[in-house]
């Protein structure tokens, strides 16, 4: 039987936003989240600031957290999983675990907002001794202590004299399959810079990248900044290990700008992982038979003008279960998601009404 | 008895003596103190366009990316290094300024040498040390080369007509239209109340002071002249 209800899955910016586009076009919506809270990932990871912006993690997502409960057509199902589905465009059955309990629920359409996992630096190799020594942190740990104001090294509890990130760890490696660059991890890494410098205005943070990328207007909100204002350094050219040498860390790679090998000692070394799919975005792909593409993202099916159509029709996904994206291409693409699910079940009433 | 190590030091082999690192911050913290320097340096993409149109990087080991990055890297060691070496292989012309961040290495190595001449830097006594006639003549005429300076024995190359122009060079002076070329040795005539303003700048802008650190002589003899010719002004310096 057809129905008008459209089923979003995952809690995060992509699933907040896809929900509340739907529910604003007066369609009933339910949105289906496996933890027991909503906010997705800048919530359940500690996100101190939003990139690029500086606002609160938690204001900001509270905000949109507070627009879709507040919403009386959103059916909000939290530590709920979608386990199974059959049915069609326009005439989903999805059958939706809660606890124990199942319940099935009939939808005209699907959006698959699963989002993303930080890569482990420890999934194959021991990259840079992120197991091993505890001064070496990634993007995320250095994020909840940037949110409680607390940014000290894990080893002796005391403040770092020099801080360095390490971009594209995990990323932009054909050894370790994930050939992509995760778009986000360098304004996130100069964000993070910033905010060091701002917490800790005596330490030295360096940035060892590869490329910046810092697209659009990145480059003048973050980038300039943290160069001019913040004296974050950059240098060019990638860390290979990183050893313990007394009580400090010692990173090693080559300056290649200016030419020459480098050992330079360091406090807290900060791994700038990348996106992978998230247990999630793998999980549901499969439930509902939707292709994912060499990197178990799942694949839009007609890209790259359309962004969120998938390859069963009546499904659509959004946010970084797409694929690396940074925040505005997240709600971007859930707007466009929720519309053409909307006009989907639209077309079917209208198309049921006449018959 | 000078040791090994002492002789093997890298930048003594340079040419130049090391020297301790807060003397090295001190210097580079002079050049960032200079009002210019926060319009002359941003941040540094490391992109090369400057390079690219660089004169002196087609015929030196020289690079105005690699100024800008030891300043903007705040690399003291280096910074020092540049300003005892590579500041004194640029041309000044500044083609350096079609940066894309609005960066002025040109600028940064004029400061770089304001401050190696201003602390006496052998690096800018040893880049100066061939000017001095020419600082000389400068300062002291408000002129730069003069006609006698051109003589067949500093300028071989020019072939038989320089001797010819330089045996009766007051004559040949004598035939240009303008009367104030008609001098030998002076560039052209030089009005004594110019020389006398002159002076007086050189002496309140420091510019004087500044030839101290380099040429001691030469700032002895100069002082000299001028303080002669603003005593005779009735001006005290």
């Amino acid at each position: 039987m057809s129905s008008e209800r459209i089923v979003v899955i995952g809690g995060g910016p992509a699933g907040l936003e896809a929900a509340h586009c739907v529910a604003e076009l007066g369609v009933p919506v339910s949105l289906v989240e496996r933890s027991p809270a909503l906010g997705g990932t800048p919530i359940s990871e500690n996100y101190a600031a939003l990139t690029p912006n500086f606002e609160s993690a938690e204001v900001a997502m509270g905000r949109m957290i507070d627009r879709v409960v507040e919403e009386p057509g959103v059916d909000v199902r939290l530590e709920s999983e979608v386990t199974d589905m059959d049915g069609e465009a326009g005439s989903f059955r999805l059958t939706v675990a809660t606890g124990g309990a199942e319940t099935v629920v009939e939808a005209g359409a699907v959006i698959v907002a699963t989002g993303f996992q930080h890569f482990d630096p420890g999934r194959e190799t021991q990259m840079y001794g992120y197991y091993e020594y505890p001064d070496v942190i990634a993007l995320q740990d250095l994020e909840a202590m940037l949110k409680v104001h607390d940014v000290v090294r894990p080893s002796n509890g005391k403040p770092p004299e020099r801080i360095c990130f390490v971009q594209c760890v995990g990323s932009r490696d054909r050894r370790i399959g994930n050939e992509y660059c995760s778009k986000v991890c360098c304004g996130v890494a100069s964000k993070e810079a910033i905010e060091v410098r701002q917490q800790l205005p005596d330490c030295k943070v360096f940035i060892f990248y590869i490329d910046m990328r810092m697209y659009g207007y990145w480059e003048n909100e973050i980038y300039w900044p943290a160069q001019e204002q913040y004296h974050v350094q950059y240098v060019k050219g990638i860390i290979t290990e990183v050893l313990q040498k007394g009580d400090k860390l010692l990173v090693r790679g080559e300056d290649t700008t200016m030419g020459r090998p480098m050992e330079v000692p360091m406090d807290m070394v900060v791994l700038s992982v990348g996106m992978e799919p998230s247990q999630g975005t793998r999980t549901v792909a499969k439930t509902l038979g939707i292709e994912q593409n060499k990197y178990g993202f799942i694949a839009a099916s007609a890209p790259p003008l359309d962004t969120v159509s998938t390859s069963r029709p009546g499904i659509f996904a959004c946010g970084a279960a797409l694929g690396p994206a940074d925040l505005e291409d997240t709600v971007s693409s859930a707007a466009a998601a929720a519309a053409k699910a909307v006009r989907l079940v639209r077309r079917r009433r209208v198309a049921v009404a006449a018959s | 008895m000078a040791t090994a190590s002492a002789l093997l030091k890298l930048d003594a082999a340079a040419g130049f003596d090391d020297v301790s690192y807060e003397e090295k911050a001190r210097l580079f913290d002079e050049v960032r103190a200079d009002l210019r320097y926060p319009e002359y340096l941003y941040g540094c993409y490391e992109c090369g366009i400057c390079v690219a149109a660089c004169p002196s990087a087609r015929f030196y080991d020289f690079s105005p990316r690699r100024i800008a990055q030891a300043a903007a890297r705040e690399d003291v060691e280096l910074v020092y290094q540049q300003m005892q070496e590579d500041i004194w292989e640029c041309s000044q012309c500044f083609s350096c300024l079609r940066c894309p961040r609005g960066n002025n290495p040109g600028g940064v190595i004029t400061i770089m040498r304001e401050v190696a001449v201003n602390n006496g830097l052998a690096s800018a006594r040893q880049a100066l040390e061939g000017y001095s006639r020419i600082i000389y003549k400068i300062m002291s005429t408000g002129t730069q080369v003069s006609p006698d300076m051109l003589q067949p024995d500093a300028f071989p190359d020019w072939g038989p007509e320089v001797k010819d122009v330089s045996d009766n060079l007051a004559l040949w002076r004598k035939a240009l239209p303008p009367e104030t070329l008609h001098t030998t040795s002076t560039g052209w005539d030089v009005d004594p109340r110019t020389l006398t303003e002159l002076y007086v700048i050189w002496f309140e802008t420091g510019a004087l002071e500044m030839i101290k650190e380099v040429d001691e002589g030469l700032y002895t003899i100069l002082e000299e002249i001028m303080e002669e010719r603003l005593e005779e002004e009735g001006i005290t310096p």
